[in-house]
């Protein structure tokens, strides 16, 4: 059924030319300032790493024994590591473990909080109670702690294994924010008015409520997300995790432990890489999220 | 920076004398595309002892000229020209600072709607009535309660209760009532009540309406009433004035507005009010939607859009006011009507 | 009473969290690939000891008798913690678990406890000033620095301050809680030492929450200077130091979500920021016994972490409501 059809033809024109100049609005918001723009070029350059960087690569780095911290040079323009591999191969092919854990503790988040949210936000007297208090518990744990006990009985090397665990213990601030969102929202008029109308739960649920919550909850991931990277990343800082092959926190593990990266002016390189790779990411994505909420949020409009 | 203790006495009417002179008043939002005309040129008298009523649709200028009154107009809001007048000298929009805090509060108090929450809510309202009355100077917290309680009686509500309340613990009513008493603490003789009924049911607006008429009275007040509802107006004020895109178009006493309206724009919200009685048919709409900021004619009459009397000569240039017998309207056509 | 029968439900639900917290590093002991129980009572059988001997000495290193039924174990437990337990360390042998985390969690507590306050303190003060100066360069800078320096992950910055303040310029020492050249006591040396060497953890610990006060307080006060209640303040000649502190109170109340996940974030912070200043907190506890595989440690250490927790959130869970009328019961 689609909306647009039944509409007669000038107020269709006015309805495009409106919906036409709020995504030209959006974009604006977007490009605003040029750090805006390098952030989401950033984001974009790291995804494409992660999607095809293994395949710029054969499955197995060279190692060359005899230029082992090589200083940045053409042939490695980040230098090479204790073994002689190229450090760019390496920040390029250990960009998929990092953004693949992250973008999978996403998923489970957003599908286990939103879950949690919506339920309780809609259906604060049955679901509500019992679901906030297992939210309280979920984000009352501290969340490190609680991976390096978790670590004794599980070793979640692999992506997936990585994410889900990141995912299961992490959806507590989503399930919060989406509850709020849903219980403000349940009492606004059109909300209201489909509720009168007898539709069942789950459907105004689908279609009023989480239309207005999305953007909010995107939003949200966002900052998530650049949790995930820095939590995965500590945990093969600190070798709570053992991983076969590379990525950047096991990068940053062996340059501090190995190379003694601290101290040694040799190695430097080997530490800053993933770590400058680190930052850049998480910053680019805090900057886009302020984009989103100046999206969603008129009131900090500025044009 | 004392208030005064006891409400000015007066005798007998004191009709013709204007408490509140709004002179050329011109206010503007502005903004990166230009600036907006919210309030055009307007010349308003509140007369002492009388209520005055402003009637407009939303957008018509009314709050902000009301908030005007009191030098509050929010930001990118700005005053171009003109001029408030109080009774006791002076020019509101000159103030700043100490001085006009004075104003607001012990000269002119002003009224929220029930539906604002006028009210910190984490204090209770006793504690609220305090501080208003510390801020100005009013050191003796006896008396200020004494004469909290005395007007919350004269609301009709249980002073005890009230003073220790939450503005949560109030119901709609309740909270217009209080806010009348915050108003009127300091003992103003200019009351401003911007949309009194609006968000209120029925028995509620009934309330307020004769809590409103009674206190005016008896204190001998300048009350200004703000509402789209012309049923209100016609039933309390003395006088009224009509708005439509920021200006003035026909004002004087509400008998002889409501009786021979004189402006288009007035007989067209006549027209539209369908009556208790009679054919609903009889009521029209007005056809069109009221002005928003950008897109107020900017030569030539405001109204002429929507106005179905409209001639060529609308278009060039502003009507003037045309005055016969107290009674002012702006409207070419209408003036040259015999009567 | 409506008050004391929250506050009843409060702590039983909070006794529940640790129980359940509890029962789950009882489980965890057992679900162990390579049951560290099982392999220490095997070994000591090896050795010749008697099957009582052998069990007497895992349970007391464990907790537990590997050999009995699941429930009996259970219960075991239980008693041993009520009576505040918490077993043996493997590799300090004979150490009571109790004892090594009564000595760390001071060390932990009080760093995170000043970094809560030095955060609030300074993120708040910001964060009001990029409100009242938004759309200007001060504000927007404070809020691009607050957003930062959210985003930068503990161990970068503890790492740094690390790096900048006590190698490159030894200001700081470098790690470690005093200096033993100072001998322990109420003398103005040692507390002095004590002071320099807590600077730069506890600066790690600042400076990984003040982000979020900073940003949360902006929108705040944001949001409540365009509340109805402050105009009208203003319209009836309220004095503005009057209507600062309506502002202010009223702007502190979402602070409060923040302040009920502060300490579980400061824990988190408190591995990386421990370890990298060698600092003999909980958080070091909890690295040095999960890389020595002493579980009881592991185990006692994060418990006690939990119960910090727990009791925190109790507290701003009570003290919400003297602060928010509307959410009182009575």
């Amino acid at each position: 059924m689609s909306v647009t059809a039944s509409l007669p033809p000038e107020q269709l024109q006015q309805a495009l030319s409106r919906s036409r100049a709020r995504s030209a609005s959006r974009w604006r918001i977007l490009v605003r300032t040029p750090g805006r723009v390098i952030a989401l070029a950033v984001v974009i350059i790291f995804t494409l790493m992660a999607l095809v960087g293994p395949y710029l690569y054969p499955k197995n780095l060279p190692i060359n024994a005899s230029d082992i911290y090589a200083p940045p040079s053409l042939a490695h323009p980040l230098g090479t590591d204790f073994a002689g591999t190229d450090i760019l191969a390496l920040i390029v092919t250990g960009a998929r473990y990092v953004l693949l854990a992250a973008f999978i503790a996403a998923v489970v988040t957003l599908v286990i909080g939103t879950a949690a949210g919506l339920g309780a936000g809609y259906y604060p007297r049955s679901f509500g109670r019992p679901i906030m208090r297992v939210t309280d518990f979920v984000l009352a744990i501290p969340g490190f702690p609680l991976l390096m006990v978790l670590s004794t009985i599980w070793s979640f090397g692999s992506p997936l294994q990585m994410g889900l665990v990141l995912g299961i213990t992490g959806w507590g601030g989503i399930a919060r924010a989406v509850r709020a969102q849903t219980l403000s929202l349940r009492e606004r008029g059109f909300v209201e008015a489909a509720r009168g109308l007898g539709l069942p739960g789950r459907r105004v649920i689908g279609t009023e409520i989480l239309p207005n919550v999305a953007p909010y909850v995107s939003m949200n991931l966002m900052i998530q997300l650049t949790g995930f990277i820095y939590t995965e990343v500590g945990l093969f800082f600190l070798g709570i995790v053992k991983y076969s092959s590379s990525n950047w926190g096991v990068m940053l593990n062996n340059a501090v432990f190995q190379a003694d990266a601290l101290t040694n002016p040799r190695s430097l390189s080997y530490l800053l890489s993933p770590l400058i790779c680190i930052l850049a990411i998480t910053i680019s994505l805090v900057t886009l999220a302020n984009v989103g909420d100046e999206i969603f949020n008129p009131r900090l409009r500025r044009i | 920076m004392a208030a005064r203790t006891e409400p000015e006495t007066q005798t007998g009417t004191d009709s013709g004398i204007a408490a509140v002179r709004v002179r050329d008043l011109t206010v503007a939002f502005r903004t990166p595309e230009g600036d907006l005309p919210a309030v055009s040129h307007v010349n308003l008298d509140l007369f002492r002892g009388q209520i005055t009523g402003l009637v407009g649709e939303s957008g018509s200028g009314k709050s902000t000229l009301a908030l005007s009154l009191l030098n509050a107009i929010p930001s990118p809001g700005q005053v171009i020209e003109g001029s408030v007048e109080l009774g006791n000298g002076g020019n509101v929009l000159a103030l700043r600072g100490r001085a006009l805090r004075k104003v607001r509060g012990t000269d002119i108090g002003y009224v929220f709607q029930a539906s604002q929450n006028s009210l910190n809510p984490l204090k209770r309202v006793g504690k609220q009535l305090l501080d208003v009355g510390r801020s100005h100077g009013e050191r003796d917290s006896r008396e200020l309660i004494r004469r909290a309680r005395d007007l919350l009686d004269d609301m009709g509500l249980d002073a005890t209760r009230v003073l220790s309340s939450y503005q949560h613990e109030l119901s709609g009513g309740m909270r217009q009532r209080v806010g009348i008493v915050f108003a009127l603490l300091l003992n103003a003789n200019v009351l401003i009540l911007d949309e009194p009924t609006t968000a209120l049911d029925m028995l509620s607006q009934a309330q307020v309406l004769e809590i409103v008429r009674k206190v005016h009275a008896t204190r001998h007040l300048t009350t200004l009433i703000i509402s789209h509802d012309i049923s209100v107006i016609g039933d309390l004020c003395d006088r009224m004035a009509v708005m439509y895109a920021g200006r003035v178009v026909e004002e004087g006493p509400t008998a002889s507005v409501l009786a021979t309206p004189r402006h288009p724009y007035t007989r067209a919200l006549l027209t539209a009010m369908p009556r208790i009685t009679g054919d609903i048919a009889e009521a029209r709409a007005l056809p069109g939607r009221p002005p928003d900021l950008s897109s107020i004619p900017r030569e030539g009459c405001v109204f002429q859009p929507r106005c179905a009397l409209a001639t060529p000569g609308c278009l060039e240039t502003e009507p003037p006011d045309t005055i016969e017998d107290d009674h002012r309207f702006a409207c070419f056509v209408t003036a040259a009507e015999t009567r | 009473m409506k008050l004391t029968r929250w506050i009843a439900v409060k702590i039983v639900t909070g006794l529940i969290m640790i129980w359940v917290v509890a029962s789950a590093m009882f489980l965890l002991l057992r679900w162990m690939p390579g049951n560290p129980a099982q392999t220490r009572y095997a070994e000591l059988i090896l050795h010749g000891d008697t099957p009582q001997q052998a069990q007497r000495a895992t349970a007391a290193l464990y907790g537990f008798i590997p050999k009995q039924p699941l429930i009996e174990q259970y219960g075991h437990y239980i008693w041993q913690l009520l009576h505040l337990n918490l077993g043996q360390s493997i590799q300090e042998e004979g150490v009571p678990v109790s004892h090594i985390v009564a000595t760390a969690a001071p060390w932990t507590l009080i760093m995170c406890l000043s970094g809560i306050v030095a955060s609030f303190l300074i993120g708040v003060t910001l964060g009001v000033a990029s409100a009242l100066r938004r759309m200007t360069k001060v504000g927007d800078g404070i809020t691009w620095v607050g957003a930062i320096i959210n985003g930068i992950p503990t161990y970068i910055v503890a790492s740094l301050l690390l790096y900048v303040f006590a190698t490159e310029w030894a200001i700081f020492p470098q790690g470690g809680t005093v200096s033993i050249l100072y001998t322990p006591g109420w003398n103005a040396g040692y507390i002095g030492n004590l002071i320099t060497h807590a600077v730069l953890p506890v600066t790690a610990y600042t400076l990984s929450l003040v982000g979020a006060w900073i940003l949360t307080t902006k929108s705040s006060v944001i949001s409540v200077l365009g509340d109805d209640f402050i105009l009208a303040a203003e319209l009836r000649g309220i004095r503005p130091l009057t209507v600062a502190r309506y502002i202010l109170r009223n702007a502190m109340l979402p602070l409060f979500t923040i302040l009920s996940l502060a300490l579980g974030l400061m824990f988190s912070g408190a591995v990386f920021i421990e370890d990298v200043f060698n600092y003999p907190g909980l958080g070091q506890q909890l690295l040095t016994s999960l890389n020595d595989n002493d579980y009881p440690v592991l185990s006692g250490a994060f418990l006690l972490i939990i119960v910090s927790v727990i009791i925190a959130n109790f507290l701003a869970d009570l003290a919400y409501p003297l602060i928010d009328p509307r959410v009182r019961r009575s």
